[in-house]
């Protein structure tokens, strides 16, 4: 089989999982026997990820588990090339937010499918299954048109187009246009939604901007409406923390707490993580839930290996939906697993360096 | 107002306790391991480091640079151990007033240096609330974020002298033999690499085959040198950021890696896997001096100081504020200055 014949059986069988699980059917094959399939594919065509497991000791033919396979670096996608293939037969190429020394992580896909189906299946049933009625689609951040290479604006306009239609109130809109926000826009179209109930999606920033922009205002969404929130702030607006936000939001739109939903995600998955307030009933706020293709490992930050259940770690992720680049990934988060999910507990604050050599962070911190 | 040779006067008086405190330097080695992080034979050679001496044009310079001031007030906070030295005869030359709060986390040379200044108006304060002290001016020493508090929470009209976290970069145009690396992995063991002056790039001359070599080289030097100077501790952010580095590293070129350091190579001119302190470094071929200058643009407002084996060639690459040195010899700066050359940050409190 040449490399592009492998990786379409591979997309193809890990879209069977997905394609099984949104139909409430029994998924056709173990995780781990697709994780190594996966590895032993990107071990072969990924050159970068030869290396890693050549230097970790690890022969992709022996794996008999995910968690045998070494996991690539976020970082890695800004120094390196993490794909199966040349650039140049990618779809579509996701970039993560630059930094001060001009970094920024780059995604390559070569079939977009995957990670369309992933984000659809799971994102409906986290966020819209349980709504009585179709939702309203809202986004305060700009479009995938606006922001090609944002994987969160191709998220958030798979949903918009995927959910709604061209009829009123169901006409999905943007609020951030040219870069900026559109408060009078989004206020307009929220009391143009009438009784209908909405789904609006958000960046975190975007939210603190807008909030202050509001300056206590009220803009109350229709009953049974709700708010999915992501990301951080990354110098983009004042930092406010997740607690305080939650609150300020819900009680800016007039909504629930536990109706404001927050995902975790980044440019270097394909997959996406959410709190399953508005899905199970029983769920705690900050429960964050994986689709059954992809896993989040807490891990030792210094071992790599998983820690003991309960503690917290630093996030391994294994998402299959990253066929072409990396399945597993090395997150910067710190994670805790707890019973039905995990917890997201954000970077580790970091004792202060000792010396006078700059410290990663203080260099790689701020947006280009 | 004292004259040009009264400060340089005093600043000598300076000089004379670093040279009673690097006699009696024995007696710190204890504290300062377990405050550093160092091991015993790492905190001797900082020793070495820890200035004593300097010539008139040197310190006239050093005069210069410092400013007028009627008191100073210095504050210490992340740095290497010996850096009081060359903070308090800043000071003053400054002022003939000084007041120094010593970092809470690596006291021991500051307050050394200050017992043993004699015929100085010099002090330990050790009051966190510098809007009560009665000083115009303050050197603070520290990241940014630290400045920044003291920014805030001075008293208004204070000036105040920002010097903050940077890195060392090594421009190697000779990499074999292998008597560069030998000189670069003095400059990396110093302090364990966690000065501003400490050098965690390497890049290159001449493409990707030089580059290997001298990635080697430095794995034996550092090899070598790790058992006449052990690293001493790293604390666990330090160890964690080591490894993820290491795992990246991995994929994107090349590793040699020991027990005690990394050396790693990367295929393609980037900066964007600078090493955390500890004794890593990263080798990066440049194929010349315009693809070195375009390699460290991006960083070039952190870099403090470039070391070379060809300094004119260092000179033409390096930022315009970044002290070009030797190999081997970038942790010696000479004492005309501020370690940290770039554009100073003072500023008046306003609030």
């Amino acid at each position: 089989m040449s490399p592009r014949e492998e990786s379409a059986a591979l997309h193809g069988r890990v879209r069977g999982v997905i394609r099984a699980w949104a139909n409430g059917e029994a998924v056709p094959e173990s995780f781990d026997a697709i994780a190594c399939d996966l590895a032993r594919f990107q071990a072969r065509h990924v050159a970068g990820y030869g290396r890693l497991c050549a230097a970790r000791g690890v022969d992709p033919s022996a794996l008999r588990s995910a968690s045998g396979a070494p996991a690539v670096p976020t970082d890695a996608f800004k120094a390196s090339t993490v794909f199966a293939f040349d650039p140049a037969d990618a779809s579509v190429t996701f970039r993560t937010s630059g930094t001060t020394v001009g970094a920024r992580g780059t995604h390559f896909m070569r079939d977009v499918g995957t990670y369309d189906a992933a984000a659809l299946a799971f994102g409906r049933a986290m966020l819209v299954a349980t709504a009585s009625v179709p939702l309203a689609v809202l986004v305060v951040g700009p479009s995938d048109t606006e922001a090609p290479d944002s994987s969160l604006s191709h998220m958030t306009s798979l949903f918009a187009r995927a959910w709604t239609d061209a009829t009123e109130p169901r006409v999905a809109t943007h609020h951030v246009l040219g870069g900026a926000l559109d408060v009078d826009g989004l206020r307009a179209r929220i009391a143009a939604l009438g009784a209908a109930p909405a789904l609006a999606l958000a960046t975190s920033f975007a939210l603190v901007h807008l909030l202050d922009a509001l300056g206590g205002e009220i803009l109350p969404l229709p009953a049974g409406s709700r708010l999915m929130q992501t990301g951080g702030f990354k110098g983009r607006s004042r930092e406010v923390d997740a607690v305080t936000l939650r609150r300020e939001v819900a009680r800016t739109f007039a909504v629930p707490e536990r109706s404001v939903i927050g995902e975790y995600g980044m440019t270097e998955l394909s997959s996406q993580f959410w709190e399953a307030t508005v899905a199970r009933a029983d769920a705690p706020v900050g429960l964050y839930v994986e689709p059954p293709w992809a896993r989040v490992v807490p891990v030792d930050p210094e071992t790599l290996r998983p820690v003991h259940e309960g503690e917290i770690g630093i996030a391994r992720i294994e998402d299959l939906a990253n066929v072409d680049s990396a399945f597993a990934v090395l997150a910067q988060d710190r994670v805790r697993r707890v019973p039905g999910g995990f917890e997201l507990l954000g970077r580790a604050p970091g004792a202060p360096p000792r010396g006078c050599s700059i410290a990663l962070d203080e260099m790689l911190g701020g947006v280009a | 107002m004292r004259s040009l040779e009264e400060r340089v006067a005093d600043v000598r008086r300076v000089l004379d306790a670093a040279a009673h405190v690097y006699a009696e330097r024995r007696a710190l080695v204890p504290a300062l391991v377990a405050s550093t992080g160092l091991s015993a034979e790492g905190v001797e050679l900082g020793f070495e480091s820890l200035e004593r001496e300097a010539t008139d044009e040197e310190l006239s310079s050093l005069v210069a640079a410092a400013g007028d001031a009627r008191s100073v007030h210095v504050v210490l906070s992340a740095n290497v151990f010996v850096a009081p030295v060359r903070a308090l005869a800043l000071a003053c030359a400054a002022a003939p007033r000084v007041t120094v709060r010593p970092s809470s986390r690596d006291p021991v040379l500051a307050e050394a240096l200050v017992r043993a200044c004699r015929d100085l108006d010099v002090s330990i304060v050790t009051a966190r609330n510098i809007a009560e002290l009665d000083a115009d001016c303050i050197h603070a020493y520290g990241r940014d974020e630290t400045l920044e508090a003291l920014r805030a929470s001075a008293r208004p009209g204070v000036r105040i002298v920002g010097h903050g976290a940077g890195l060392g970069v090594a421009l190697v145009s000779r990499p074999a033999p292998s008597s560069a690396a030998e000189l670069l992995a003095r400059d990396v063991v110093a302090f364990d690499q966690r000065g501003c002056l400490s050098p965690r790039l390497a890049l290159v001359l001449g493409g990707p085959d030089g580059a290997r070599a001298f990635a080697r080289h430095l794995d034996a030097a550092l090899e070598t040198l790790q058992r006449r100077v052990p690293r001493g501790s790293l604390a666990a952010d330090e160890r964690a950021e080591a490894a993820r580095w290491r795992e990246s590293v991995a994929f994107a070129g090349e590793l040699w890696s020991a027990d005690a350091h990394t050396v790693g190579l990367v295929p393609d001119p980037t900066v964007t896997l600078v090493p955390p302190p500890g004794r890593h470094v990263l080798v990066v071929p440049v194929d010349d001096e315009a693809v070195a200058r375009a390699t460290l643009a991006p960083l070039s407002r952190y870099v403090v100081a470039v070391g070379s084996d060809d300094p004119a060639a260092a000179t033409r690459v390096a930022p315009p504020h970044a002290r070009v040195s030797p190999l081997g010899r970038m942790q010696r700066p000479p004492l005309d200055g501020p370690v940290d050359r770039r554009t100073p940050r003072p500023s008046i409190a306003v609030t």
